[in-house]
């Protein structure tokens, strides 16, 4: 499911991870970095910022590869516009990845995204290219499942892969994860209680019908007796006393 | 409804029998829930019909507990691997303690027509431990499968009993007394399912008494079910919160591949969240409570119209009255 594309991942990330390891010169990295970039399955670069000898490039001439980096892990088309100054010239391919990315980070926040929103952010200015996109490059690489709603113009998420996390998203998740805890716990508990509420009902259903039949039986012993004593006497005295027994 | 995902693997423990030591074969077992079910199902039918025609004639289960019945169990192996898929039974002479070969025979041969790549790879029997003349009814089957297993269910009803009440032995030739012999030795298996077969057997396994079928009792089966799932959910869940509260504490290294993982997970909820969910949800809601409604209705009108017809038959005026209808018309 889900852990296929990471899986993908897992191996790229590998594979550039030891590439970046063994150079060593501060250009070669910066190649390296772009050839990250524009690799069509690689979403992830969490790994790649962590390694001590791309920290190593700040404050070098090749400090915008870093940020680049950096872009890529955490921000999206619009950072990048905004920022267009400072950052080198992007190729396709990375301004493709960079619209992949920013529709995984729009999908973060909200299930339904608007056409509207979809279209400002990642800079189409047509449904059909917007939904080409979504289809060709988001669906089929397998980073967002969802619902394209062409009715109400908008794209209901069901899954979307993760981008890499900054620190104070890790908090946020535990929190999310806590709450779903306890509303989970409460509603074990009140499975619970319906499952008892359910079995005492059903006993004192039991217990009522079983008295009821027992007070049918008393009525029609009572009348058995009564019917033979009253065999004497049927007159229309006798049917009463009969008709006020049965009122019981 | 039931948690595990398709094709779901539990390892089973077997539980502590007077037998030898555990196998060394090396071989996985895998078993698959249509066997377990054949084999209680076979058990529980001969059980019954033993008590059927006994009746009256012995009033304990003494007869009774001493049957076994015995059957084949054909599969697969491949490799290393054998996975046990199906199983037929069989007709053990009770005098003589051999298997009727003929019909062993044919059964194969009707079986390997619809399943082609299935041959027979061992027995079964149901009892609560392993017995001396099992080994003749192993070696008997040698010469079908060269090492056949032998399945052993235990019938008996155990509720503290956690684990499946089933055990596979291997046989092994050790040297015993200077003398090699074959003893049954255990081994592990693994529950193996395919997603048809899973819901099947569930929903074999949950067919309800036929006298049990009154609402509280259905009512609190499907919430069981439904909270056990839940349950399992919420334990799972709690094992990734706990690995995050490490990993922010520092006391395991950041995986950013799991936390990239958890993050797309937890950005699923809430799973439905938009304006035409609650609107069909609700009316939904609405709508079962109305044919709730409507029910109770019906209910208390029909029992008031039979109070009212009770009432007139005994307040009837006899017929002597001329003209008389009785007080409540």
């Amino acid at each position: 499911m889900a852990m296929d594309a990471e899986r993908r991942q897992a191996e790229l990330i590998g594979q550039f991870s030891a590439q970046a390891a063994a150079l060593s010169s501060a250009p070669q990295l910066a190649a390296l970095v772009l050839e990250a970039t524009s690799h069509p399955a690689l979403f992830a670069f969490s790994e790649l910022l962590a390694l001590p000898a791309l920290t190593k490039l700040a404050g070098t001439q090749y400090a915008s590869s870093l940020d680049l980096l950096r872009l890529f892990a955490y921000g999206t088309l619009k950072d990048y516009k905004s920022n267009s100054g400072s950052l080198p010239a992007l190729l396709p391919d990375q301004v493709r990845k960079l619209k992949q990315l920013s529709v995984l980070t729009l999908a973060e926040s909200t299930k339904v995204l608007p056409y509207d929103q979809l279209m400002q952010e990642l800079d189409v200015s047509n449904v059909r290219e917007l939904e080409d996109f979504l289809i060709n490059e988001c669906m089929y690489s397998g980073i967002v499942r969802g619902k394209l709603d062409q009715l109400r113009r908008c794209f209901e998420v069901q899954f979307a892969s993760g981008r890499d996390l900054t620190p104070d998203q890790l908090n946020n998740m535990i929190d999310t994860l806590s709450d779903w805890l306890g509303t989970s716990d409460s509603l074990l508990h009140q499975i619970q209680e319906k499952i008892k509420w359910a079995d005492t009902m059903s006993e004192v259903n039991k217990k009522h019908q079983k008295e009821f039949e027992d007070r049918v039986e008393e009525a029609k012993k009572s009348i058995k007796k009564l019917n033979n004593l009253s065999r004497q006497t049927s007159t229309y005295g006798g049917m009463t006393t009969f008709s006020l027994n049965l009122e019981e | 409804m039931s948690a595990p995902s398709d094709s779901a693997t539990a390892t089973a423990h077997a539980p502590a029998s007077a037998s030898a030591a555990s196998s060394s074969s090396g071989l996985t077992f895998k078993l698959h829930p249509l066997v377990i079910v054949n084999v209680s199902d076979h058990h529980t039918r001969v059980k019954a019909q033993a008590a059927c025609s006994g009746d009256g004639s012995s009033s304990s289960g003494e007869t009774q507990r001493g049957s076994r019945v015995f059957g084949c169990v054909i599969g697969v192996q491949r490799g290393r691997t054998v996975e046990i898929f199906n199983s037929f039974e069989l007709v053990l002479d009770p005098v003589s303690g051999s298997l009727d070969r003929a019909f062993l025979e044919k059964k194969q041969e009707l079986y390997k027509k619809v399943f082609p790549d299935f041959y027979v790879l061992g027995w079964y029997s149901t009892g609560s431990d392993v017995r001396d003349t099992d080994m003749q009814i192993h070696k008997a089957l040698m010469d079908v499968n060269e090492s056949p297993v032998y399945l052993l269910l235990n019938p008996a009803i155990n509720l503290s009993q956690k684990d499946l009440p089933v055990t596979i032995y291997e046989s092994e030739l050790h040297v015993i007394d200077g003398s090699p012999q074959l003893i049954f030795v255990r081994s592990n298996y693994t529950i193996e399912t395919v997603e048809a077969e899973r819901i099947s057997v569930d929903h074999v396994a949950h067919l309800k008494p036929s006298d049990g079928g009154s609402a509280a009792t259905q009512l609190a089966a499907h919430l069981t079910g439904i909270h056990s799932a839940i349950k399992m959910l919420n334990s799972r869940a709690r094992v990734i919160h706990q690995f995050l509260v490490a990993m922010k504490s520092g006391e395991v290294p950041v995986d950013n591949s799991l936390l990239r993982q958890v993050s797309s997970l937890v950005r699923r909820l809430p799973a439905m969240e938009s304006q035409k969910f609650q609107d069909d949800f609700l009316m939904e809601y609405n709508d079962t409570l109305l044919m709730t409604y409507l029910a109770m209705f019906t209910n208390c009108s029909s029992t008031m119209n039979e109070l009212v017809e009770k009432i007139n038959t005994s307040y009837e005026r006899p017929a002597t009255r001329r003209g008389g209808r009785g007080a409540f018309m």
